[in-house]
């Protein structure tokens, strides 16, 4: 006895292909007649598209089998009941389409993140109406958010994570948000195309090898008339710092101990340079300068970033971190 | 499958009440048909699946499942042996609905659950529709589509906010619902034979009489049908409204024939006078008999014929309510010429039965000298000696006729009737029995006549040479008050008396007479919306020559004007705000500044900007944009509209 085989084996391949290529062709319909959002898009009703879903298809054959018994019986009870389910069949159609028609839209940026984690961008959806909205989820190619309800001029802001591979700037092409309220009869959706983009910095390397020595400045000692030095900030302890230069107050608070730093004093600052990394690939350069970065970052040093193109003294800081990573995301230098 | 995969982590707790309360609103209707079995089967599974929700436990395994399903399937299958039908088919889909529960663990599959009480709904109303049916039908709607958004809407929606909505939008269905019912062409033949319901015990008459068998008739004041006649209502001795004919006689049991088509039998029939015309809603009996005032010449109920002795019949047992004019003539003769084997068939008695009435009938014969002259002198024994109308007679016994005539006295019409067709047959007169109701209540309220099952009644036709059949009512020589006042009235004189009490039973009757007019309106132009009434519906509405095409049309045209309605009072709902005076105010400060916002621009982000361009003092943009946006997005808008009123006028 052979088992019978399916005849069609890539069937299911050959169908999903043809809805993606399908899918394909009615975004790029759909971005063609719609064009580029701006970065506040209110949605209008000639945008909003409807279909009904699996359970309204149910749904229909339901009522079309209830309207045959009903004329069957010619029993007008149940036709009664029949008609008001294809009523109520119009009315979630009309209700579900308005359900999503003037609802505001809003990109509301993104964090960047690191290659190989999802950046969340933020969408800011607004029902500006006098009517909650129900149901209402934004989703793009293989993502989507939670599920919200708007209630009555309320404002909330949407996550959409996706996924990233590689750094650099992201962009997010197209979005869609989609309703199914109510009943899931209808599902209809509009699809935006705002200019969303986000930033992934390069995935910080495992085993990066050890940062360059710290090397340490002997400034000038530039006494005032009340022999203090200018206070310029606070840095973590090393060894060897003297014990009036501990911040004591700011050990009390945080438990950790960190040294004054004064104007002319001496400083220890690295420099993480391109070049010095012993490795040809680039990618990999850009890695282990992105690890330095962020462990020296954790430690309140100084550093400073040499990268063809760009340098950038020795500092630290939130801004100074994120210029230096923004350099190495967007660094061109490599690419072929 | 693993425990993990069955476990359940109270997320259907939202939903799961209301779905349950819809498949509870959806099987109340079936539980006096429904085995007792099925019901408590549901209850038990309900009340199981809602615990473990509530604590988190598991679903039950697969093949507990699978052993409960078909120990399910097979005790509907041998408590109806069939399957098919409302009765079989509403115990099923409340086992379905059953075991579905135990394997709900998503939200969705909660759908299923909801298409089963919808489908459990439609089939309460095929079994019966009542007056009662609208507003239960209503109630359940609302109750599905409320469990029907808690189970699909979002989180934040509130139970009553899923019945508000839920309410709302059946509200907006309910115009489409109305044009749709009453354009949609009603077809008069069924598509498929609908399966007769023999779970369901015939109500209305025997096929066949046995006088003395029952000790006790019934007095059930259910409606056997109700009459509007275009004129006046005929005298209350002219009511006979004829059903079957029975012309056997086996010494106990009268019998009649199965119907049958009789195309001569209308042709015997000769009338003079008015003839009376009217409508008749007759209550599903689930048998073949129509029934019509004595004697009907024309009907309008389609499937119907007349049949040899003058009885109409369907060639389908009606098992809906059904709504039919008849003209019928009460002056009337049935001029059959007989056969002598007809003849002999009509006074045929079995040998040996009942042999006093036989002997005393001969005497009487030959005493009064003619047939007319006997059957007078019949019905004046029946009146002048002590025979007494009564429903609860003593039990008969052999030869009950005899019994009845010579000993007990004591009798309702099927006594009298059978009593009276045997004397006739015992001198060779022919004789029949004809069973149907007599008399009626008029409703003063609908104007129609309410005929129950206890004024039905039993009488006899003789075949006299140069009269025909003749009707003859033996019953009315003994209690005339029978024929005059009506079987109800009588029951209902004797219960006010029982209990003491006239004024409030006066009261009570006036009240179900009420409630009766109400019924019979309703049966009348809702229920019994057919066909024919659609037709006289349209050609009132003003449609010439209503056809299904034209009523399709129509029903296509109303309902995109209906949604486009619906769309529009949406499109109301859901519109944005208009530009309010804040808005009018801030675009004073804009034309000001001398700047424009940007598409996109966030007001916040404007006044970054024009604060840079120095234009106006940034104290003054910061207050502006503020009060701007509390006024317009904000709690306290109202304060918030005054500072920025204030902030815009002091800006110049």
């Amino acid at each position: 006895m052979s088992s019978i085989q399916w005849p069609f084996p890539d069937l299911r391949a050959q169908i999903s292909s043809v809805k993606a290529r399908a899918g394909d062709r009615v975004q790029s319909w759909a971005r063609k007649r719609q064009g580029s959002d701006p970065v506040t898009t209110r949605l209008r009703s000639s945008r909003v598209y409807i279909l009904p879903t699996g359970v309204g298809m149910i749904f229909g054959f339901m009522a079309f089998a209830m309207l045959l018994g009903s004329m069957n019986y010619n029993n007008n009870m149940s036709f009664v009941l029949t008609f008001v389910l294809v009523g109520i069949g119009f009315v979630s159609m009309h209700q579900c389409q308005r359900n999503l028609v003037g609802l505001e839209l809003t990109f509301a940026g993104a964090d960047p993140v690191f290659a190989g984690q999802a950046i969340r961008f933020r969408i800011a959806v607004t029902n500006q109406s006098k009517s909650a909205r129900y149901g209402i989820r934004l989703h793009a190619t293989g993502t989507s958010s939670d599920i919200h309800d708007l209630a009555p001029g309320e404002s909330k802001v949407f996550i959409l994570p996706v996924p990233t591979t590689r750094r650099g700037r992201i962009t997010l092409d197209r979005f869609g948000v989609r309703t199914m309220f109510p009943f899931e009869l209808f599902r209809s959706w509009a699809w935006l195309h705002m200019d969303i983009s986000g930033l992934v910095f390069p995935a910080p390397a495992d085993d990066a090898p050890q940062p360059p020595p710290t090397m340490v400045a002997h400034g000038h000692r530039q006494h005032d008339a009340r022999g203090e030095e200018d206070f310029a900030g606070l840095r973590k302890y090393h060894e060897g710092d003297s014990p009036h230069h501990v911040a004591w107050k700011a050990y009390a608070r945080s438990g950790q101990l960190l040294s004054k730093q004064f104007a002319g004093a001496d400083t220890s600052s690295q420099w993480f340079d391109f070049g010095a990394i012993e490795t040809n690939d680039v990618e990999e350069r850009l890695s282990v300068l992105t690890r330095w970065i962020v462990d020296a970052d954790r430690t309140l040093e100084d550093y400073g970033l040499r990268v063809p193109g760009a340098e950038f003294k020795p500092a630290h800081g939130e801004l100074h971190r994120r210029n230096c990573l923004e350099t190495l995301a967007l660094f061109e230098g490599g690419r072929s | 499958m693993t425990a993990r995969a069955r476990g359940t982590d109270g997320s259907l707790l939202a939903s799961l009440p209301w779905t349950l309360s819809a498949l509870m609103i959806a099987i109340a209707p079936h539980v006096p048909f429904l085995p007792f079995w099925i019901t408590g089967a549901f209850l038990g599974c309900a009340a199981w699946r809602y615990m473990i929700e509530k604590r988190r436990r598991t679903l039950p395994s697969r093949w507990l499942r699978a052993a409960l399903a078909l120990f399910c399937f097979l005790g509907v299958l041998f408590t109806y042996s069939s399957i098919s039908g409302v009765g079989p088919g509403s115990a099923l889909l409340a086992i379905m609905a059953a075991l579905k529960l135990l394997e709900t663990r998503k939200r969705r599959d909660q759908f299923v659950l909801l298409f089963l009480s919808i489908f459990l709904v439609m089939s309460s109303l095929l079994r019966e529709q009542y007056l009662w049916s609208l507003p239960y039908m209503i109630i359940s709607m609302l109750v599905i589509m409320t469990a029907w958004l808690r189970m699909s809407a979002g989180e934040s929606q509130s139970a009553r906010q899923s019945f508000a909505t839920g309410g709302r939008l059946l509200m907006y269905a309910a115009p489409l619902a109305i044009v749709m019912w009453v354009f949609f062409p009603r077809i008069a033949t069924p598509f498929w034979a609908v399966p007769i319901d023999t779970s369901q015990a015939t109500s209305g008459l025997s096929d066949t009489m046995s006088p003395g068998d029952i000790s006790s008739l019934s007095m059930s004041n259910e409606v056997a049908f109700r009459v509007s006649f275009d004129g006046a209502i005929p005298e209350p001795h002219q009511r006979y409204w004829r059903g079957l004919v029975l012309t056997q006689f086996n010494g106990r049991t009268w019998t009649g024939r199965d119907p049958s088509i009789s195309p001569g039998a209308l042709d015997e029939i000769e009338v003079t006078g008015e003839p009376i015309d009217y409508e008749v809603t007759l209550e599903p009996t689930r048998q073949q008999w129509v029934f019509a005032l004595d004697m009907p010449t024309q009907w309008s109920l389609s499937q119907t014929f007349m049949g040899p002795h003058q009885q109409l019949a369907r060639s389908v047992p009606i098992e809906q309510r059904v709504v039919y004019t008849v003209r019928s003539h009460t002056n009337y003769r049935i001029s059959a010429e007989l056969s002598n084997l007809f003849r002999d068939w009509y006074s045929s008695l079995p040998e040996g039965s009942n042999p006093r009435t036989s002997e005393l009938a001969r005497r009487m014969r030959d005493v009064a000298g003619s047939d007319r002259a006997f059957v007078e002198a019949v019905l004046q024994k029946l009146n002048r000696e002590n025979y007494y109308y009564t429903l609860e007679p003593p039990p008969l016994g052999s030869n009950p006729v005899d019994r009845f005539l010579f000993d007990t006295k004591r009798g309702f019409c099927e006594h009298y009737a059978s009593a009276f067709s045997v004397m006739m047959r015992s001198v060779g007169i022919p004789s029949r029995i004809v069973l149907g109701y007599q008399g009626g209540e008029v409703n003063p309220m609908g104007g129609h006549l309410i005929v129950r099952q206890s004024d039905a009644h039993a009488w006899t036709e003789i075949w006299l040479d140069g009269l025909g059949w003749y009707r003859i009512d033996p019953t009315a020589a003994v209690a005339p008050e029978r024929i005059d006042v009506g079987a109800s009235d009588a029951a209902f004189e004797s219960f006010g008396r029982a209990w003491g009490l006239t004024a409030p039973s006066r009261l009570l009757h006036q009240a179900r007479l009420a409630w009766d007019a109400i019924d019979a309106k309703w049966n009348e132009w809702v229920l019994g919306y057919g066909p024919d009434a659609q037709n006289s519906f349209m050609e009132w509405l003003g449609m010439d020559d209503p056809t299904w095409r034209k009523m399709m049309l129509t029903l296509i045209l109303l309902v995109v004007g209906l949604v486009m309605l619906i769309s529009a009072v949406l499109m109301l709902r859901y519109r944005p705000p208009p530009k309010d005076k804040a808005a009018l105010l801030y675009q004073r400060f804009v034309n000001r500044s001398g700047l424009a916002p940007q598409i996109g621009e966030t007001a916040g982000v404007f006044a970054l900007r024009v604060a840079d361009k120095g234009r106006l003092p940034a104290s003054a943009v910061d207050e502006i944009t503020q009060a701007y946006l509390d006024a317009r997005y904000g709690q306290n808008d109202e304060a918030a509209f005054e500072r920025l009123k204030t902030a815009v006028s002091s800006m110049v």
